[in-house]
This record gives C-alpha cells, sequence and structure tokens, in this order.
C-alpha cells in the first residue's frame, strides 16, 4: 500500500470517527460562539485593532481544544494495532492534515462569528484568507506533534497548553502583523517577507515532526 | 509530583526575589549618580543573588539525597 | 571532561580578569553636560561644561573647544577658562545666519588637549536662528577647521553619553546571553545523540545543561531589566531580544515540567529529547529570523542579530572576548555539577 492511499484511509476514518462522535466537534462550534458571545458582551464596541488580536487568541485556544484529544482517543491496544499495518509518519501526515482542515474550519467560523456580531473589520480577504491557512498550519503542526507527546504523560491537556504556546509565539506574532495588514491598520512594503518566513516556519517545524516522530512512536 | 511542585514553588521564588532586588535598587537618582556606576553594581549583586539561589537549590537536592543514601543504610 | 579541573580554572582565571579589568579600568574622559544647552544666533554664549574623568588642570591650558553642525562647518571658541579639573567655560560668538535652512539646529561640542585626548558630545547645544538664510550663513561662516587632535594613549573604555559607567555591563550581561544559547545547544546536541544512541548518560547531559542555560538565561533576563531601567527607561520594554530569552525559559520550563511528569525514566529521557529537539526548531527563526525583520534597542540591530562592531573598541574587545569564554565555562561547570548529581541520584534509585 502506497503512502498516500495510507493517508487518505487514515484521513477518512478520522473524520468518520469524528462525524460519528458528533460531540466533539459540537463542542468546539460551541466554544467558539460562546467565546465571540462574550468578547462582544463585554466590549460592545470592538476597536479594530482589538478585533485583530482577539481573533488569533481565540483560534489559538479553540486550536488547542480541537487537537489535545487527537493522540489521546487512539488507546494503547488500538496504536498497536496501527503500528503493525502503517507507516507512523503516514499516522502524523493524516492527524496534521485533518487538524489543518479542523483549524481553517474553526478560523472561519471565528472569522463568520466576529463579522456578524461586530461587523467585519476585513479590507483584503485574501490575504486574510492566506493568513488564516499559514496560522492554521503552524498551529495544527505544533499541537499535533507536542499533542503527541504529551498523550504520553498524565494531565495532558494542561503540560499541552505549557509545552506548546512558547512554541507558536514567533508564529503567532507575524500573523498578528499580517492580518493587521489584511484590516488596513498597518501598511507594510515587506509584506513578501512575512508570508516568506511564515511558510518557512510552518516548513521547519514539519520536517522536524516528521523526522521526530518515529522515535515518539516506538513504545 | 511532590518534586515538580516544590521545584516549581522553588522557581517562583527564585524570580519573585530577583524582582525585589532589582525593585530595591530602583531609586532613580541614586542609580544615576556617581556616572551609572551602581547599575554595573545592582547587576553583579543581581548574579550573585541568582547565583547563591542556585546553590541552596543544588543544598537541598544534594540533603535530600544524602537522606535517601542514609535511609538505604 | 567533567572530571577534568583545567578548564574549570580556565573559566575562573578568565572571570577573574573580567572582574578586574572591567571593573578597574577607568573611561575615558568625556563631556558629561553642558548649561545652556539652547542658543540663539547673533549672540555671544558661556557654555558651563561638566566633564567626567578629565582633569582639565594638568591640559596645560591648552583646551581647544568647537560647535560642530557637519563636517564642513564648525565653529571654534573665542575663548576657553578652566576652572577646576571637571569644569571649563567656553565661550562661542554664534553667527547671525545659520548655513542650514532649519530653523532649529543641534551642534556637537567637541573638547580637544593634549592631556584628555578628544571628547565629543552629540548634540549638545541646539541653536534657534530667527530669520533663516543659509546662503548668507555660508557666506559668513567663520570656520574652525577641527584638526590635530589628541588620542588619550591610557588604557580605556569608550565614554558613552547615557551609558556612562553602565557600559561595563557589557562584559556582565551580554556574555550570560552567550552563555545560555551555547549551553542550550549543546542541551540539544546531547538530546540528538541520546535518539542516535539509546545511551541514558546523554539524556542525563541534556537536561543538566539545560538547567545551566536557564540559570542563565534567568541572570540574563534579571541583569537586562536593571540595566534597562537606567538606560531606557523601563524594565521590560517588548524587544525582540528579551522576547526571545523569556520564551527560551517558558519551553525549557516545559521541558522540566515534562521531565517531571514520567516515571519510567526510559520513556521520559525520549520524549524530552524529542520536545527538546523540536522546540529548538521552533526557536530558530526567533533567533535568526524575526531579529533581522524588526527594529531592536539593543545595539546592532535592524538587520544584525549579532553586536555591532561600532560598539566595541579594541580595549573592550579585550575584556569582552574573555568574558563571553569565562561565563560559557561557568555555565558548563554548573551543568556538569547538576550533571553529577543527577547520576548520583540514579544510582541511589537503583538500590530500591
Amino acid at each position: 500500500m502506497n503512502m498516500g492511499k495510507e493517508i487518505w484511509n487514515l484521513l477518512r476514518k478520522d473524520l468518520m470517527l469524528e462525524l460519528r462522535m458528533g460531540y466533539a466537534l459540537s463542542g468546539i462550534l460551541l466554544y467558539v460562539f460562546s467565546t465571540v458571545f462574550i468578547v462582544f458582551a463585554s466590549f460592545i464596541q470592538l476597536p479594530n485593532t482589538v478585533w485583530n488580536i482577539l481573533f488569533w487568541v481565540v483560534l489559538l485556544f479553540a486550536s488547542v481544544n480541537a487537537i489535545v484529544k487527537s493522540f489521546v482517543q487512539e488507546s494503547g491496544n488500538r496504536q498497536l494495532y496501527y503500528y503493525s499495518l502503517v507507516n507512523p509518519v503516514s499516522v502524523l501526515l493524516a492527524k496534521m492534515a485533518y487538524n489543518v482542515g479542523l483549524l481553517f474550519l474553526i478560523s472561519l467560523l471565528i472569522w463568520a462569528g466576529l463579522a456578524f456580531v461586530g461587523g467585519n473589520p476585513v479590507r483584503d480577504p485574501e490575504l486574510f484568507l492566506l493568513a488564516m491557512f499559514l496560522g492554521s498550519s503552524g498551529f495544527a503542526i505544533t499541537f499535533t506533534f507536542v499533542s503527541a507527546i504529551s498523550a504520553k504523560a498524565d494531565h495532558n491537556s494542561t503540560l499541552l497548553a505549557i509545552m506548546s504556546f512558547p512554541l507558536v509565539i514567533p508564529i503567532l506574532m507575524t500573523l498578528v502583523k499580517l492580518s493587521a495588514n489584511a484590516l488596513g491598520l498597518m501598511n507594510d512594503t515587506g509584506l513578501q517577507k512575512d508570508i516568506i518566513l511564515l511558510c518557512a516556519m510552518d516548513g521547519l517545524l514539519l520536517g522536524a515532526a516528521l523526522i521526530l516522530f518515529p522515535f515518539l512512536w516506538t513504545d | 509530583m511532590t518534586n515538580l511542585f516544590q521545584r516549581s514553588v522553588f522557581l517562583f521564588f527564585l524570580l519573585l526575589s530577583a524582582s525585589c532586588l532589582s525593585a530595591q535598587t530602583n531609586d532613580p537618582d541614586f542609580m544615576q549618580s556617581v556616572g551609572k556606576i551602581y547599575v554595573a553594581v545592582g547587576v553583579i549583586l543581581a548574579i550573585f543573588a541568582v547565583i547563591v539561589l542556585f546553590l541552596i537549590y543544588l543544598d537541598r537536592k544534594l540533603t535530600k539525597l544524602e537522606n535517601q543514601i542514609k535511609d538505604h543504610e | 571532561m567533567v572530571y577534568q579541573t583545567w578548564w574549570k580554572a580556565l573559566g575562573v582565571v578568565l572571570l577573574v580578569y573580567t572582574f578586574i579589568a572591567g571593573l578597574l579600568i577607568p573611561l575615558k574622559p568625556g563631556i558629561s553636560s553642558v548649561h545652556p544647552s539652547n542658543a540663539a544666533t547673533g549672540e555671544e554664549v558661556v557654555l558651563e561644561i561638566n566633564g567626567y574623568n578629565t582633569l582639565f588642570t594638568r591640559s596645560g591650558e591648552e583646551v581647544r573647544a568647537w560647535l560642530k553642525m557637519d563636517d564642513a562647518y564648525a565653529l571654534g571658541a573665542s575663548g576657553v577658562e578652566i576652572v577646576d579639573d571637571q569644569h571649563i567655560r567656553a565661550r562661542f560668538y554664534i553667527p547671525a545666519f545659520l548655513p542650514d535652512s532649519g530653523r532649529v539646529r543641534d551642534f556637537t561640542l567637541l573638547l580637544d588637549d593634549p592631556f584628555n585626548g578628544a571628547c565629543v558630545l552629540p548634540s549638545a547645544v541646539f541653536i534657534t536662528q530667527d530669520s533663516i538664510d543659509p546662503a548668507m550663513g555660508k557666506a559668513q561662516w567663520v570656520n574652525a577647521p577641527i584638526k590635530g587632535l589628541h588620542a588619550n594613549d591610557g588604557l580605556s573604555f569608550p565614554f558613552r553619553n547615557i551609558l556612562k559607567e553602565s557600559i561595563r555591563n557589557t562584559y556582565f550581561h551580554v556574555p550570560l546571553w552567550f552563555a545560555m544559547v551555547f549551553l542550550f545547544l549543546f542541551s540539544v546536541g546531547y538530546s540528538v545523540r541520546y535518539l542516535r544512541t539509546g545511551t541514558h548518560d546523554n539524556d542525563r547531559r541534556a537536561h543538566a545543561l539545560a538547567v545551566g542555560g536557564v540559570l542563565f538565561g534567568m541572570m540574563g533576563l534579571v541583569t537586562g531589566a536593571i540595566w534597562a531601567k537606567n538606560t531606557w527607561g523601563a524594565y521590560w520594554s517588548w524587544d525582540v531580544k528579551q522576547n526571545m530569552t523569556a520564551i527560551a525559559l517558558l519551553i525549557y520550563f516545559a521541558y522540566f515540567i515534562l521531565r517531571g511528569s514520567f516515571e519510567d525514566p526510559e520513556k521520559r529521557a525520549r520524549l524530552a529529547a524529542v520536545y527538546n529537539l523540536f522546540a529548538f526548531v521552533a526557536l530558530i527563526p526567533l533567533i535568526y529570523v524575526i531579529p533581522r525583520l524588526t527594529d531592536s534597542l539593543h545595539p546592532g540591530s535592524g538587520g544584525n542579530p549579532a553586536f555591532g562592531s561600532d560598539d566595541l573598541d579594541n580595549t573592550m574587545r579585550m575584556v569582552f572576548y574573555p568574558a563571553i569564554l569565562g561565563w560559557t565555562l561557568l555555565g558548563f561547570w554548573i551543568a556538569s555539577v547538576v550533571y553529577r548529581m543527577e547520576r548520583l541520584r540514579d544510582r541511589v534509585l537503583e538500590f530500591y
């Protein structure tokens, strides 16, 4: 069985599981909408600078909630079963691909939620979508990999937050800058550089995760 | 788990004492006097304080280790 | 290496040298303040100049003073009166027009004499002109070319007006950061070795080096905060380098917490090594890329993450490079003590 097919099958399996246990996805949905509601109930008038930062902060916490369980639900026996069947790298890639999609969906929801309640300040939707995509892939790669580490320990949800937040700060700082441009708060000439930097960070983290994952898998 | 807890408490106090030290050297007139030499003095004192606190940490860990060896004998 | 003494002794010798040279070598004579700092065109102004580390009475009444606008235009003092070693009065006649189209123009004050050498105070005096006529100013200007400056031959550190004596922190703050980076690099190196060989000893070394690195990172942050408060005005200025150190510390605190949450030493070692490597990869953009893209208050910023060559003179290099090596060796010594203690603890645990 070649790797592409393996990844596709694992991805489909994850999706099926998610859809069958609908509560996980609806939990995240509820989280997004209650956060958006709380934000607007307390701010009422939201300045664009705050909108920009809040968007990413809400996404950050939503992604931790969404990703924390991606390796936890795979109990020991099931992991052993996969181990005998497939390549560990394709397991990781399938999870990451699934999480990138999930986070992109969540960020679209947050955007829709924030725009619905407080108006849409985004001037450059293409750039904002690009930032959202690069951001959700960066978050997904980091969080998926760290959740694979923290799944081996107890108290793994706190551990995931502690271990992954410092790692995404560089990505987050660049994202805030990029989306500030999309909102028209800043007019940066070196935008290309930021996009390349984000792509490079995503690629670097992905490469490191692929190289290191087999070491996590060898239980 | 207790080890982890103690370690975090220790780190907290380490940071707290370090910030106290820098807060004590807060008086701007004093710090700016004699060509700002007290800025250098404060920096050296801060290094000294962190190293002493680290020694206390090492000392406590070694005491624990010695007690374990004693218990074993 | 862990049990050898020579490198620890070398570290101590270098640090003793750093402390002695770094604290005892005096600053070059400089100008600490000028009063008044404002003047108008067409008037005669007497500047009260306060010197720092100067000995004007030994200058043999040969002190010369200039107000320099740019490389082409400088104004010579019509008279210099020495009050005492730290004070002189310089009399300037400012012409009615400046050879410049701005309303207010800053002038650099320059002093020179054979004993103290040349001293500079940038933007010492601001001259306001009521009527602006650059052509007239150029025609009327009595230029006093700055020539024959004396060098101060004594062993000394440069005088910087905002830093003054705190320039000595170059040997007590900056090398801590270098030592931290070296310790973390070696820690990552041992994590790689652990993953390749599976020898438990490599993991212990990686952990001990991380402890040393965190210690140096904390010292760097505290000393940096004290220095920053007294030069930039705030303990924390959200500078890239401060952020980077803080994030590195957060990562290694998480690393320690991760280690603390496993009972099985093999599992702990493996997961900690994987996290250490992954975190290092995540830190790379923070160390090498982002400082090049953003501005920093630290010297050598704006395109260069390292120390700029303008910030160090040769005397400072003579102390700065040994200081880096000395502090780094001290860090490795601390890490080796932690390593030995951890090894002892593992051996004690084997008894049970």
